[in-house]
């Protein structure tokens, strides 16, 4: 009975996003404040009903209720409580369901924290949001139901997939809807602007701490799931430019020229058609992701689902709310009055430059990952787009990017002075170079480029902190005065700062694994020893062993330095019993930042395994940079500044009244 | 009781209905308040944008001359917000008619959560927790694996469990999970017969009916363990036969059918595997038997044939029926079936021959002369 009362409160919730998706919108039109008020009322009933559909969803998995057929086809009751919970998004139908209900909570954070918006936006943002959500439903209820029923039911479930079964699922997924479905929110702001066909500075600051959530937790989702990768799949790669990565990624790097434009749009109020088709653009590569994972035309790691019935589906949604988006773009734009001007050496030129590569980043990726697909659809020709293309393109692009980072925070806004930064920076410039010679100096040998990618990653760390530097004026006024001149200034300069030294910690850990890590292929018999980064691994042999719902045999590995024993690490072969499924689990030994891989083979006619060990210095700064950036995203989105106009102020008590109700 | 339960969801389903129709009314029903075009929020945002210029001009971020453009550049967008935001009170219509928006309001749930659920829900389909199900499991068989199963996870080392397991496994064709168990059961309670001959054939029922290298030695393990074991020895035979060597397989054979009684139901398929061999039907199996029937091996052989093959192997087989009965013509279902098979091959010549025969043989079978009649064939000396 349970089961179908979650069942009907997703038929009920597709009734109220109907509601929510017309009213309000006539509301905004008439100025009918009732009408208005049901955006607010409407959204909030949405995200009640489709958490409560997801609490009953997430309970017939919780006491494996094999008469739901989605549960049965992705659940064991043997299975750890920890992936009964995970295994809920660990499929198609779940995580859609999850996309649903993390789009319908962000519908309900604008409800909640948008009152400082006007009546009219707000109305018609969350209509634009109760739009997505009918599509979404509509998409669920017909095509990915997860509230179907088995009857008979059976005993006993087909289990998850195995590689799914790891921390990594109860992680990855929700973060990365949270950033793909948090830009659902710039495109709804977008789309009520182009609506009401007015824009301006304080739109771009209102819908500023929306993109730069969803950044934040995209980073850490495409982090998240870089690591789940490196960890779980066992081929000791930590980015494969896959087309589902590719997926998540995209949305990033536009979001992230979203989250610079916008600051260009709130301090002079230039580009903003430029900013608003990026909020359209950035959300359509969100949908776009959700496409190339869902309809089935990427079987990759991502292969729980594949129908194309759906995919059809999925196409329309896509069609619908990425075409109309830009006719609605193409028809209101020209209206739009245009901001203030800046010399091209400026602030706003910095983040101009900012924004066009990585638009055209983003359109190297977006070809690299949609090129091969087409030409397999048209001609039946399959090409594989692997990382020589995207060194080469995106690589590059990025190059002079990674350059100017430091420049901008430094230069002044409408106007500023080149030579002036280049001063201020040449300092920073030259510890940057002598951190990446002293480095390449202990790492000693790789090529040359070697050199020139760590000082690029040591200028992006050590150059974060300049703007800092000369906001402080430590130089002239000390450190006690320059400290107190620090704590004046606005959290998202810190945000900044941060986030700009996370980039580094980044590129620095990418250049260092690439270049100074080393892969071993070797077979071993018991006792066999080899020399890997320093550390001598010995191997000892295969030991059986029984988890809740595998076998396994682990090999075990002796890790010694200098004669001295200092590690062990366990590597393992599982095969999981109710899918008949064998994984890989790597063995991973962590140095400081560095890490030792251990994965297993086959084994040999000889009684040997094939070992496969990698050494990987400075591994952890490419997710660890991801991490830091993580904490500027969130330091930047405690400033004060992106709450200006909360009833908090009491500017107007009036409205407090008004929507004390909801 | 199971109507109670769906009357009571139905109740639940229509308050629940009725709730979100009321919750999504209640802003029509306050609704004697004026929306104002209010800007304040953005006014206070120009107005913070305000104070940070001041904050930047302080720390000599932006010189005096841009600090004044800029100024001037917010101060304008802050006038026309503040006075885009007076005298833009839309009047209130005092008591606003939302008769449209309130029908709209109260009918959609109801209508589109019905419509939709009716056609998707499943609303006398009760909730199945797996431990309620299992503490009380009836005479679901799949439920009561599953206890076993999970019996098993805390106790792997219940031989006589394994042991109850495997045969439903196998018969459940979860081959890898019968082979797992009666490998448990061997391990945990030692070697029988039984188990032996269950694993073996578990694994040749993996292998698409071939005797691989392991299930071979299960049977013939279980053959040392107890030599009349008929199953163990049909296997092995049957391995030899594959393997070519019809001397030693036929040797196996004859076995089981010395040691069997003569109307053991696994007799007519050792015969036919004796044949097959290049024996003759030992121990007067006389009793009206049909030669010529193919096993059930033969016939799941012939599903994955060609047509071509399956042509042949039909062939093969009414060819050494024919063979048997010149041999031994006292069999009547014999021949009819011969007759009929000659027909379905498209032989018509054949069919006449044999059915010539066959009347020779049984002059007065009214089931011959029938089948004659019905395939047009006149034969002489037979009353029509």
């Amino acid at each position: 009975m349970i089961i179908e009362i979650g069942h009907y409160a997703l038929v009920l919730a597709l009734a109220t996003a109907l509601v929510v998706s017309v009213l309000p919108v006539v509301g905004a039109r008439r100025g009918d404040a009732a009408m208005m008020a049901l955006a607010p009322t409407g959204s909030l009933v949405l995200f009640a009903l489709v958490a409560f559909s997801f609490g009953v969803l997430t309970w017939a998995y919780v006491v494996s209720d094999f008469s739901v057929a989605n549960v049965w086809e992705n659940s064991h009751s043997l299975m750890p409580v920890i992936y009964k919970y995970s295994g809920v998004w660990g499929n198609h139908e779940g995580s859609m369901l999850l996309w649903l209900l993390i789009l319908v909570f962000f519908s309900t954070l604008v409800a909640v924290f948008g009152r400082n918006l006007p009546d009219t936006l707000r109305a018609n943002v969350l209509a634009v949001q109760a739009w997505i959500s009918t599509a979404f439903l509509f998409f669920i209820l017909l095509t990915s139901n997860p509230f179907l029923r088995l009857d008979p039911a059976p005993a006993e479930g087909q289990d998850l997939n195995p590689v799914l079964q790891d921390l990594g699922l109860a992680v990855h997924p929700p973060l990365l809807y949270l950033g793909y479905v948090g830009f659902s929110v710039c495109f709804s702001f977008a789309v009520a602007a182009l609506m009401e066909g007015r824009i301006d500075a304080a739109w771009a600051r209102w819908v500023r701490p929306w993109t730069l959530a969803a950044w934040t937790f995209l980073t850490a989702g495409i982090a998240m799931g870089s690591y789940w990768a490196y960890y779980e799949l066992g081929w000791g790669g930590w980015w494969f430019w896959d087309p589902v990565e590719n997926a998540s990624f995209m949305p990033w790097l536009a979001g992230t020229a979203l989250l610079h434009s916008a600051l260009v749009m709130e301090k002079r109020e230039a580009l903003k058609i430029w900013t608003v088709l990026l909020a359209i653009m950035t959300f359509s590569l969100s949908l776009l992701g959700t496409f190339l994972v869902r309809s089935g035309v990427l079987t990759s790691v991502h292969s729980f689902a594949t129908d194309p019935t759906r995919g059809i589906f999925i196409l329309c949604i896509l069609g619908i709310f990425i075409g109309g988006a830009f006719v609605l773009f193409a028809w209101r734009a020209p209206m739009l009055k245009a901001g203030g001007i800046f010399a091209p050496i400026s602030r706003e030129g910095a983040l101009v430059l900012n924004n066009l590569i990585l638009t055209v980043a983003t359109a190297t990726v977006l070809t690299g990952t949609l090129y091969p697909l087409v030409l397999e659809t048209l001609t039946g020709e399959k090409i594989s787009v692997g990382a020589p293309f995207f060194n080469m393109t995106f690589g590059l692009l990025m190059l002079p990017l990674l350059v100017a980072v430091p420049f901008g925070p430094v230069l002044a806004w409408k106007r500023g002075d080149l030579l002036g930064a280049l001063q201020r920076l040449y300092v920073f410039a030259g510890l940057a170079l002598a951190a990446g010679l002293i480095f390449f100096y202990i790492q000693n040998g790789g090529p040359v480029l070697a050199i020139f990618g760590l000082v690029l990653g040591f200028w992006g760390m050590i150059g974060a902190f300049a703007d800092l530097w000369y906001r402080g004026n430590f130089a002239k006024v000390g450190l006690s005065v320059g400290l107190r001149r620090l704590a004046g200034l606005p959290r998202s300069v810190f945000g900044t700062a941060i986030a700009h030294f996370g980039l580094g910690v980044t590129v620095l850990g990418i250049f260092a694994a690439t270049t100074f890590g080393t892969e071993t292929v070797v077979e071993m018999k018991q006792g066999a020893s080899v020399d890997v980064g320093g550390y001598s691994l010995t191997y000892d042999g295969l030991r059986d062993a029984v988890g809740p719902n595998y076998t396994e045999q682990r090999g075990h590995f002796a890790v010694s330095r200098g004669g001295v024993q200092v590690a062990d690490v366990w590597s393992s072969k599982r095969l999981y019993t109710a899918r008949r499924m064998p994984t890989t689990e790597a063995g991973i030994l962590t140095f400081g930042l560095s890490q030792l891989y251990v994965s297993l083979g086959d084994a040999m006619e000889s009684g040997g395994m094939v070992v496969r060990i990698w050494w990987k210095p400075f591994i952890l700064c490419i997710w660890g940079g991801a991490l830091v950036m993580m904490v500027g995203g969130f330091v930047s989105l405690s400033d004060r500044r992106l709450r200006v106009g909360a009833p908090s102020r009491k500017a107007k008590p009036v409205k407090a009244t008004l929507e004390a109700a909801e | 009781m199971q109507y109670w339960a769906t009357m009571v969801l139905w109740i639940i389903l229509a308050a629940l209905t009725a709730a979100v129709a009321a919750i999504l009314i209640l802003p029509f029903a306050r609704a004697t308040k004026t929306a104002s075009a209010d800007r304040a929020g953005e006014v206070a945002v120009y107005r913070d944008q305000l104070a940070e210029l001041d904050r930047d001009r302080a720390q000599g971020l932006i010189n005096a001359e841009d600090a004044e453009y800029a100024r001037a550049e917010i101060g304008r967008r802050l006038l026309a917000a503040a006075g885009a935001g007076e005298g833009k009170e839309i009047a209130a219509p005092k008591a606003r008619k939302y008769a449209l928006a309130t029908t709209v309001v109260t009918l959609v749930p109801p209508v589109v959560g019905l419509c939709l659920y009716l056609a998707l829900g499943n609303p006398g389909l009760p909730d199945q927790p797996l431990e309620a199900r299992l503490a009380n499991p009836g005479n679901n068989v799949a439920l009561l694996v599953a206890k076993a199963e999970r019996h098993l996870a805390q106790n792997p080392n219940d031989g006589a469990g394994w042991d109850l397991l495997g045969p439903i496994y196998f018969r459940s064709m979860r081959l890898g999970d019968a082979e797992m168990a009666y490998r448990n059961a061997i391990r945990i309670l030692g070697p029988s017969p039984v188990r032996l001959a269950g694993l073996g054939e578990t694994l040749v029922a993996s292998n698409d009916g071939i005797v691989t290298e392991d299930a071979r030695s299960a049977f013939e393990q279980a053959v040392k363990l107890d030599p009349d074991n008929p199953r163990s020895r049909f296997y092995l035979g049957l391995g030899f036969e594959q393997a070519g060597r019809a001397a030693e397989a036929r040797a196996q054979f004859e076995t089981i059918a010395k040691g069997s009684p003569a109307d053991a139901p696994w007799m007519q398929l050792v015969n036919q595997h004796i044949v097959k061999n290049g024996g003759t039907i030992a121990t007067g199996q006389h009793t009206a038997q049909a030669p010529g029937n193919p096993s059930q091996a033969d016939v799941a052989a012939a599903a994955n044939m060609s047509q071509v093959d399956r042509q042949a192997m039909i062939r093969g087989m009414v060819d050494s029926l024919a063979e048997r009965l010149k041999q031994d013509p006292n069999n009547l279902e014999g021949w009819v079936r011969l007759v009929r098979s000659y027909s379905v091959l498209g032989d018509k010549s054949g069919a006449e021959e044999a059915l010539k025969s066959g009347l020779k043989q049984f002059p007065s079978s009214g089931e011959l002369v029938a089948l004659a009649n019905e395939m047009g064939i006149t034969v002489e000396g037979v009353a029509q």
